[in-house]
């Protein structure tokens, strides 16, 4: 197991061996002597100290969680086996702790390898930035470079801060921040985040965030936060272990006295241990939610874990979720016989210019694309909420926007104009009326393309238990359809303000759902609150998505929001399955003591074996991820992250 | 590691986040938040046994090395976090 803090772990590791060496070479040789000489005080003494070796630890623990207030497992195995050297019972006190010194060791190392996907994390940590200062490369730790300043990322290289392309072109390995192992084309003015890792290119990167204020130092410390967050269970199951070590105490000193039988006391307490129990819900979690930080899933923890199990309804934000969120231009519709297509644009371009609504760039980026001079900011904009927006250019007005808007300025004829937006609505794209004046002279239409995975994402929430997959949006309700049809959500509800958005999310609730709400924007933020589990999609970018949503896809790959339910469901269930396999390991051994047959080192065994299947069982949640991911890669290409993202770039 | 000043009183205390290696049983983190915690300088100390990671709020005086030297005594290896 490759260490990934320091060299210097080491030598605990080997400490970690010695005790369980030391002890099982002395029992070996208690052994042998047993066999080789009639005397019996040869192998009695070797015995002994082989259950001092392997118990000294033991009491120690003990007595540091005595004084701590804490009665646990150590104490029950302390007491077990001095109780046993007191009665003679030799053999079982030094096969007790042996037994448990290797149990320890082994779930030692293999507690290890639950938290390798956070380990995984902190490995990819950069250590070591070149930095352009006065015209010369420095080497720097990652950590000092100061913000503004500009980094040479070459091939191969880790990128050690997070920042913004200023120069050159490379592709990045994003594995590490957004779990797709597909690199990413990044050129002049792309983000680029602290530990991905360049394929090939040479990149200078101006630095926004360094150390901690990068994307993965965020990452990391919300995953170690998730995995100390405990689930509603485990804070039943914490409350349940502290009364039942010290009831299993009571327990075996009555039957021990009731019966006379010390034996029997001594077996029940270490057939009690809680060692199972008490590990079977963190490790679960640690595995599950450390597997989802690999794939680019946060999941805020255990207690969201427990929440996405449940998710019964999925309401889905259309825009940026099913579809790109990227709009274009679909028609140019020419009504004034006086002008041609590209002067209708470019009117549409020119009201637009100093537009901030989202459908007002992809106007001017297709005017720009279609070589269009396009004018300098208007003179005065205005944007009349709910309709449009008008603009005072070169002494003309312009107005951009729906019927309404044409209303609102009284112009004249537009039924025209009315009929020819209708038209173009019923194909689910989105029309703007332009007029110059008081005239009409013509309808641009943009349509926001649909993911090409939005259709199996759907398809995938269905076969992970989501029954109802409802897409909220405040588009027209022809768009919305349309995109409903295509991506075959079960619901469409269409032309929401954000309170209605919020107001679908509570009436899913109150009919009876556990919701989880995807948006990516800002005007959801309320909805995203209410609902059980807010998700946040693309949340690299996005500092505050990362540390608040209940789960954020660092990514911009819809299928792994059906992927984070199925885990959270899986982990859950693999929880469950621990707790039932540390119940009934105990509930066995206790009637095996009781019908006779279990002895103290039978017992002890049994329990340390529980103990390592209960690891072994919340390590699938790490290995099932690589099966999956190898079935994923191939159709990956299709699913769109190859697209650039900037397109006017 | 972040330096914090906190503003109840005018000492700066510097709060420092190593990672262990190891843990194994909840209980047994107990031992080192007692290790940790008898240091001079040291105010508060919290570890989190899902995450093998131990929150230290000490004086600036107090090297780090001798919260990882007092992590060690409790049978526990650590390290700094440095990201």
């Amino acid at each position: 197991m490759a260490g990934h803090l320091s060299g210097h772990l080491s030598s605990p590791r080997a400490r970690r061996w010695g005790v369980p060496a030391a002890s099982g070479l002395l029992i070996a040789v208690a052994l042998l002597a047993g066999r080789l000489s009639t005397a019996s005080l040869p192998g009695d003494v070797a015995m002994v100290s082989a259950a001092v070796v392997a118990g000294t630890p033991v009491l120690t623990k003990a007595v540091h969680a005595l004084l701590a207030r804490v009665v646990g497992i150590d104490l029950l195995v302390a007491v077990a086996s001095i109780g046993a050297v007191a009665i003679g019972e030799y053999w079982e006190a030094a096969a007790v702790t042996f037994l448990f010194a290797v149990g320890h060791a082994l779930e030692a190392a293999t507690l290890t390898r639950t938290r390798s996907a956070l380990a995984a994390l902190v490995a990819v940590a950069p250590d070591v930035a070149v930095v352009l200062r006065d015209g010369v490369q420095v080497d720097v730790p990652a950590g000092q470079v100061r913000t503004g300043e500009v980094v040479l990322v070459k091939n191969g290289a880790k990128v050690p801060v997070d920042g913004v392309v200023v120069g050159g072109t490379g592709a990045l390995d994003e594995a590490s921040i957004t779990g797709e192992s597909i690199p990413v084309e990044k050129s002049s003015g792309d983000r680029v985040f602290a530990g991905t890792v360049s394929r090939g290119g040479f990149l200078q990167v101006r630095a926004t965030g360094v150390g901690s204020d990068t994307t993965l130092a965020r990452i990391i410390h919300r995953v170690e936060e998730a995995q100390d967050a405990k689930a509603r269970t485990q804070v039943f199951m914490d409350r349940f272990s502290a009364w039942y070590t010290p009831a299993i105490m009571a327990l075996a000193l009555v039957a021990g006295v009731a019966s006379g039988d010390v034996v029997l006391g001594l077996t029940l307490l270490v057939i009690g241990c809680p060692g199972a129990l008490v590990i079977s819900i963190p490790v679960s979690i640690v595995a599950g939610i450390g597997r989802a930080a690999k794939d680019g899933i946060l999941i805020k923890g255990g207690e969201f874990l427990e929440t996405s199990a449940r998710i019964s309804a999925v309401a889905i934000d259309k825009t940026g979720t099913l579809t790109r969120g990227r709009p274009r231009l679909t028609d140019v519709v020419v009504l004034d016989p006086a002008l041609d297509r590209a002067e209708v644009l470019t009117w549409a371009a020119r009201g637009e210019a100093g537009s901030e609504h989202p459908l007002a760039r992809t106007i001017l980026e297709a005017a720009t694309a279609e070589g269009l001079s396009t004018p300098g900011l208007p003179e005065h904009t205005e944007p009349i909420p709910g309709k449009g927006i008008v603009a005072t250019t070169g002494a003309h007005r312009v107005l951009v926007g729906n019927p309404a808007l044409l209303e609102h300025f009284a112009i004249a004829d537009v039924e025209l104009a009315g009929r020819t937006a209708e038209e173009l609505a019923e194909d689910g794209r989105t029309p703007m009326i332009v007029a110059v004046d008081d005239r009409v002279v013509g309808v641009v239409a943009v349509a926001d393309e649909i993911r090409p995975d939005a259709a199996t994402m759907v398809a995938e929430l269905h076969a992970a238990g989501v029954r109802t997959v409802v897409m909220l949006t405040g588009d027209t309700r022809r768009v919305a359809e349309a995109v409903g049809a295509a991506t075959g959500v079960d619901e469409v509800r269409a032309g929401l303000l954000p309170e209605d958005k919020l107001e679908a999310i509570l009436e899913l609730q109150r009919a009876g759902h556990t919701v989880a709400m995807v948006g990516d924007g800002v005007n959801d933020a309320p909805a995203l609150a209410t609902a059980d589990i807010g998700v946040a999609m693309g949340a690299a970018g996005s500092a505050v998505a990362v540390e608040t949503a209940d789960i954020a896809l660092m990514g911009d790959n819809l299928l792994r929001l059906p992927e984070a339910i199925s885990l959270a469901r899986r982990t859950v269930a693999n929880m469950r399955q621990n707790i039932t396999i540390a119940v009934v390991t105990v509930a066995f051994l206790l009637l095996g003591v009781l019908l006779g047959g279990v002895t103290m080192a039978i017992g002890m065994l049994v329990h340390e074996a529980s103990v390592l299947v209960v690891i072994g069982n919340a390590m699938r949640l790490l290995r099932a991820r690589r099966q999956r991911a190898a079935a994923q890669v191939a159709p990956a290409p299709a699913v769109g992250r190859t697209v650039p993202q900037s397109v006017g770039a | 590691m972040k330096g914090m000043i906190s503003m109840s009183t005018t000492t700066a205390t510097t709060h420092t986040v190593l990672r262990a290696e190891g843990f194994s049983c909840p209980s047994c983190v107990a031992k080192i938040e007692k290790r940790v915690g008898q240091l001079d300088g040291v105010e508060r100390v919290t570890v989190h046994f899902a995450s093998a990671r131990i929150e230290v709020d000490h004086a600036p005086s107090v090297p780090v090395a001798d919260l990882v030297a007092a992590v060690a005594k409790a049978g526990y290896a650590a390290a700094p976090v440095t990201f």
